[in-house]
């Protein structure tokens, strides 16, 4: 479909884009071009953009400024976006948003290529083989509402590719899914795109996701911060990560946040961007102010988001916080903390199971969470994670088994359970209509909190939000960032002891999100706050302390991240990355070779492998019979997603498979 | 005691936060306004249920003395004569088209047959689409011809017209109770008043609850320590308040200064009265909103127990005219007892002896409604 020789102009062009909605300028002056035969990464925060250009780009939306091309043909007016439509494949956000439910995956695709007016004998050897690439041709006749999200969105590209358009855009394609379905939808996207000669245009809110584009461009508040490969944008920002481990936290971290900028918690990891130094002189200035009394202090290579967040601030976009956040803390906590003592188990769940009809949610659950931990439930959407959380909070009654939070059973005392937790929802779940301080002043009234004591935590509340002086604001003119630290607050307006959080920083940008994590961070430390949280960010995992991997209702693993790394490290040896001229035809060759976790980013290849020197030689081998110039091997540390793949795939494999 | 104070707390910051948002919601206040003020004005001034200009159409195939004085009874405001036809076929045209509403037909020999004493007939078609109306039409239409038929009857038996009060008759003669200028204002605009008051107790309340459930604000109330009944009522109470203040607005704005309804009995046994109203059908927005997904599905299921509430209420037909099954049914309904007792307080002037029977009815309704949403508030999500 692809013309060849039809010239050398990029399949999208932007210059000086800008849409705005009413007063509010959704993006301003992106400059972008997405060459042939490439996959363009657009990565950010929810209101970043993303969905606003691409939907310019598909020629569904208009925009206020600026010049699109696509295919050589500018596009600025209806006619000219419907001349060009036909050569285009659009994949909306949201699992399945384009598909019809309750026809079957035969039906879907069947009415894609009939609307796409495909000669009926083409549609079928078209449907055939799409089919068998993404694996669906077992599945033909089942209606889409019953498939799982992982096929959903692979339907959803089979319907998008059918009329073998030259350019798919695909609206955050990977949000929600389990990181088995996301491989396995990058690998599945990956080959088809290369074998049909398609260039894709895909934006996605998850940062790890980088390295599976060739080329990207990080958005944020309508702007393009910084555009290039995976690698050069790494390169944009000169400077090295040290991470340490101390005993003392709160103390280093107080200390280190007076001399660097950039400077999070992880864990019982402490991380510092040092900007403009070398591995080494990094290590030494970050040395001299942590002095002595570290049990580790080294170098780390950086991530995606360490440089986002740099590149933010250089450019002026990060309104730095007026303080540190170790210097707020509420009088009242540290007395309590004398009262109760510590240690103990603060939640347990055992053998929790909850029945949705036919559909079991969650299937036998059982963890304990001690006095002060951060325990994170990491699973995708649809894992059970939430319907976990709902029957220890008492909204859910359990279909089996039982929990105790607080040292009280959550079929006998739901009451006296809700009087001590806070709970913040998956949604945002103040009163829009109502302003900060009303929205604070409810909850205070609704635990019974007196006139002296509401207003002493309103402040507290404010300060740690940092929204004073927007008290009178409604809080639907929020960002989201600032909406989920008030609804943290209203969480903690009676002083609870253990805080449930369902999904809160889902959406939020990334400096949201760090901002968020200070805050549970000094809650767990300084206030022997127990926290249990849920995500399907695989990179917040490790700010746990301790993680439950979720995965069909089901816990399929449960230590701290460090140690799950580690034991991933032993049981299969480390993440090799393989640098290769064709990256998916290597990845083919290399699965067939019987390689273990191969999966395909951008250009490189990941694999799991125990001895580096015997696979390298193998590698050498295979690829070499099959043509594929090696350009290099190297060692890659293990990240949580290939924990959470491994998990699921020994867990299927030995039959455990529940859907 | 500090367990009462908490709890009065609870109460008071729900009522408040509920009140704070309707205050929000220009929409919402622009619309009940309207309603509470405008519309019943509407109800008050517009609707009238009299015969008036009935547009009718005579064939007259007698065409004598008598046919004329017959049809010179038919005159304005009641009715309008608006032509004569030739063919009997052309009046069931005109009917069936909705340009006469009575068509009078007077068969030959009219004239003839009165004079000799020999029964004569006389055809009245009314279009009765509009029962009301039509109702009115035929019996107006039936009363002239009686009373053309006395007079005539009179006539041939001689009886001179200076002496018809020598005649045994009884006299009818009836005086009007409670409205006795019969004036329909009164009667729609208070029933106006009672169907907005019952709209909005049942929309308000339900709204407010289903709102919070599709924005999931409800699922952080339900793990705060609040119960069921602290989450609900005070959406009752606040809701309470404002139709209290609506209702104020129409019984002195346009009530009294507009239409000069005499409250005869004690205002404030009405607002009484009323506010058990409103916390019933309050019960029964809550019972739908547990049901409910969404505003879509609240709006639908009000409208369909709006209806049935106002049939079985005994506002547009009197309770002693409908089958027996249907009056054990409007028990069910407590805008039947709201009715009695609005309109008890307003024109007639009771007092609490003679309406305690409607007032425990709406209690006892309202406590089962409400104890029912209350009941089915948790396991809704469960």
């Amino acid at each position: 479909m692809v013309a060849e020789g039809l010239g050398p102009q990029p399949a999208v062009r932007l210059r000086a884009f800008t849409k705005n909605y009413g007063r509010l300028r959704a993006v301003c002056g992106v400059d972008l071009d997405v060459d042939r035969e490439e996959i363009f990464g657009l990565i950010g925060p929810d209101g970043a953009g993303k969905s606003s250009l691409m939907k310019a780009v598909a020629g569904v939306m208009s925009f206020e400024g600026g010049s699109l091309e696509v295919f050589g043909t500018r596009i600025d007016s209806e006619k000219s976006a419907e001349s060009v439509k036909e050569r285009l494949g659009f994949m909306p956000q949201g699992l399945g948003q384009n598909l019809y439910p309750d026809l079957s995956v035969d039906e879907n695709i069947d009415f894609f290529s009939r609307s796409r007016l495909v000669p009926a004998k083409e549609a079928a050897e078209r449907k055939k083989g799409l089919l068998e690439m993404t694996r669906l041709t077992p599945f033909r006749a089942r209606p889409m509402k019953n498939l799982s999200g992982g096929m959903k969105q692979k339907l959803g590209l089979v319907c998008t590719l059918i009329h073998e358009p030259g350019l798919v855009i695909l609206d955050e394609p990977t949000t929600g899914l389990d990181p088995v379905s996301r491989r396995d939808f990058w690998t599945t996207l990956s080959v088809l795109l290369r074998e049909k000669k398609i260039t894709a245009l895909v934006s996605t809110a998850y940062m790890d996701e980088a390295s599976r584009f060739h080329r990207l461009s990080l958005f944020y508040g309508g702007r393009a911060v910084a555009q290039g490969s995976p690698d050069e944008i790494m390169a944009a920002v000169p400077g090295a990560l040290v991470v340490c481990k101390t005993e003392r936290q709160s103390e280093t971290l107080a200390g280190l946040k007076k001399s660097f900028s950039d400077v999070q918690v992880r864990g019982s990891w402490l991380r510092v961007f040092v900007k403009g130094a070398d591995e080494q002189e990094a290590v030494g200035r970050v040395g001299q102010v942590v002095g002595e009394g570290v049990a580790e202090l080294r170098s780390a290579p950086a991530e995606l988001e360490d440089i986002f967040i740099a590149l933010l601030r250089e450019k002026g976009l990060v309104v730095e916080s007026s303080r540190g956040v170790s210097d707020m803390t509420d009088s009242a906590m540290p007395a309590r903390i004398e009262e109760e003592g510590r240690g103990g188990a603060d939640i347990e769940a055992r053998n929790l199971v909850r029945d949705f009809g036919g559909f079991r949610a969650v299937d036998g659950v059982s963890f304990r969470v001690e006095r002060g931990e951060i325990f994170g439930l990491l699973g995708a959407n649809g894992a059970g994670k939430s319907t976990a959380i709902k029957m220890l909070v008492g909204l859910l009654p359990p279909t089996a088994g039982t929990g105790y939070v607080a040292g009280r059973s959550m079929l006998q005392a739901p009451r006296a359970i809700r009087e001590r937790i806070g709970y913040m929802s998956q949604v945002f779940s103040l009163y829009t209509d109502l302003t900060v301080v009303e929205n604070i002043r409810l909850y205070a009234g609704i635990y019974g909190l007196d006139r002296g004591r509401s207003r002493q935590r309103t402040d507290w509340i404010l300060e740690m939000t940092e929204l004073a002086g927007h008290e009178d604001q409604r809080t639907e003119s929020l960002p989201m960032g600032v909406r989920q630290r008030l609804a943290l607050g209203c969480a903690l307006v009676h002083g609870p002891r253990i805080l449930f959080l369902d999904e809160p920083t889902s959406g939020v940008d990334p400096i949201g999100r760090r901002r968020f994590w200070d805050i549970l961070f000094r809650l767990s430390r300084n206030e022997l706050v127990t926290i249990l949280i849920t995500t399907h960010y695989m990179g917040e995992a490790e700010h746990c302390d301790h993680l439950a991997l979720m995965h069909g209702g089901k816990i399929v693993a449960d230590a701290s991240p460090g140690e799950m790394k580690r034991r991933l490290a032993n049981e299969t040896g480390g993440l090799l990355e393989v640098k290769t001229d064709r990256a998916a035809e290597a990845m083919e060759a290399l699965r067939e070779a019987g390689f273990q976790g191969v999966s395909i980013h951008g250009r490189q290849i990941h694999l799991l492998a125990p001895d580096r020197e015997a696979a390298e030689h193998r590698i050498r081998k295979v690829l070499a019979e099959k043509n594929i110039a090696l350009i290099a091997v190297s060692q890659q540390p293990v990240t949580m997603e290939d924990v959470f793949v491994h998990h699921v795939m020994a867990m299927e494999a030995n039959g455990g498979k529940s859907r | 005691m500090t367990a009462l104070l908490v709890w009065l707390r609870r109460l008071r910051v729900m009522t408040v936060k509920e009140l704070l948002q309707f205050s929000r919601d220009g929409a919402l206040i622009l619309f009940m306004v309207y309603a509470f003020t405008f519309d019943i004005y509407l109800a008050g001034s517009g609707v009238h249920f009299e015969l008036k200009s009935a547009a009718t159409v005579i064939h007259d195939s007698d065409r004598s003395s008598a046919s004329r004085e017959l049809i010179d009874q038919f005159r304005p405001p009641s009715f309008r004569i608006e032509g004569t036809i030739e063919r009997g076929a052309e009046g069931t045209r005109l009917l069936d088209e909705g340009k006469a509403m009575v068509v009078l037909d007077i068969p030959p020999r009219f004239q003839e047959s009165l004079l000799s004493g020999a029964p004569t007939d006389l055809q009245i078609r009314v279009d009765a689409s509009n029962s009301v109306l039509g109702l009115f039409a035929a019996n107006f239409c039936s009363r002239i011809a009686e009373s053309f038929g006395f007079q005539a009857g009179l006539k041939r038996l001689g009886v001179a017209p200076d002496r018809v009060k020598y005649l045994p008759r009884v006299r009818n003669a009836y005086r009007v109770w409670f409205n006795p200028n019969q004036n329909d204002t009164w009667f729609m605009s208070i029933a106006e008043l009672l169907n907005i008051i019952t709209l909005f107790a049942i929309l308000l309340p339900a709204c407010a609850m289903v709102r919070e459930k599709e924005r999931g604000t409800v699922e952080q109330l339900l793990v705060t320590p609040l119960t069921s009944f602290q989450i609900m009522f005070p959406k009752v109470l606040a809701m309470a308040a404002v139709i209290l203040a609506g209702t104020t607005m129409s019984l002195f704005g346009v009530l009294r200064y507009c239409f000069h309804v005499p409250f005869r009995g004690s205002i404030l046994l009405f607002y009484a009265v009323t506010l058990l109203y409103v916390f019933t059908t309050a019960g029964l927005g809550l019972v739908i909103s547990t049901l409910a997904r969404n505003l879509g599905q609240a709006g639908m299921m009000a409208i369909i127990t709006y209806g049935p509430m106002i049939f079985l209420s005994g506002a547009w037909s009197p309770p002693e005219a409908m089958p027996r099954f249907i009056r054990t049914m409007m028990l069910l309904s407590p805008l039947h007892y709201y009715i009695d007792a609005s309109y008890g307080v307003l024109l007639k002037g009771a007092g609490i002896n003679l309406l305690w029977r409607s007032i425990l009815g709406m209690g006892a309704l309202g406590g089962t409604l409400f104890t029912l949403g209350v009941w089915r508030m948790r396991r809704q999500f469960e």
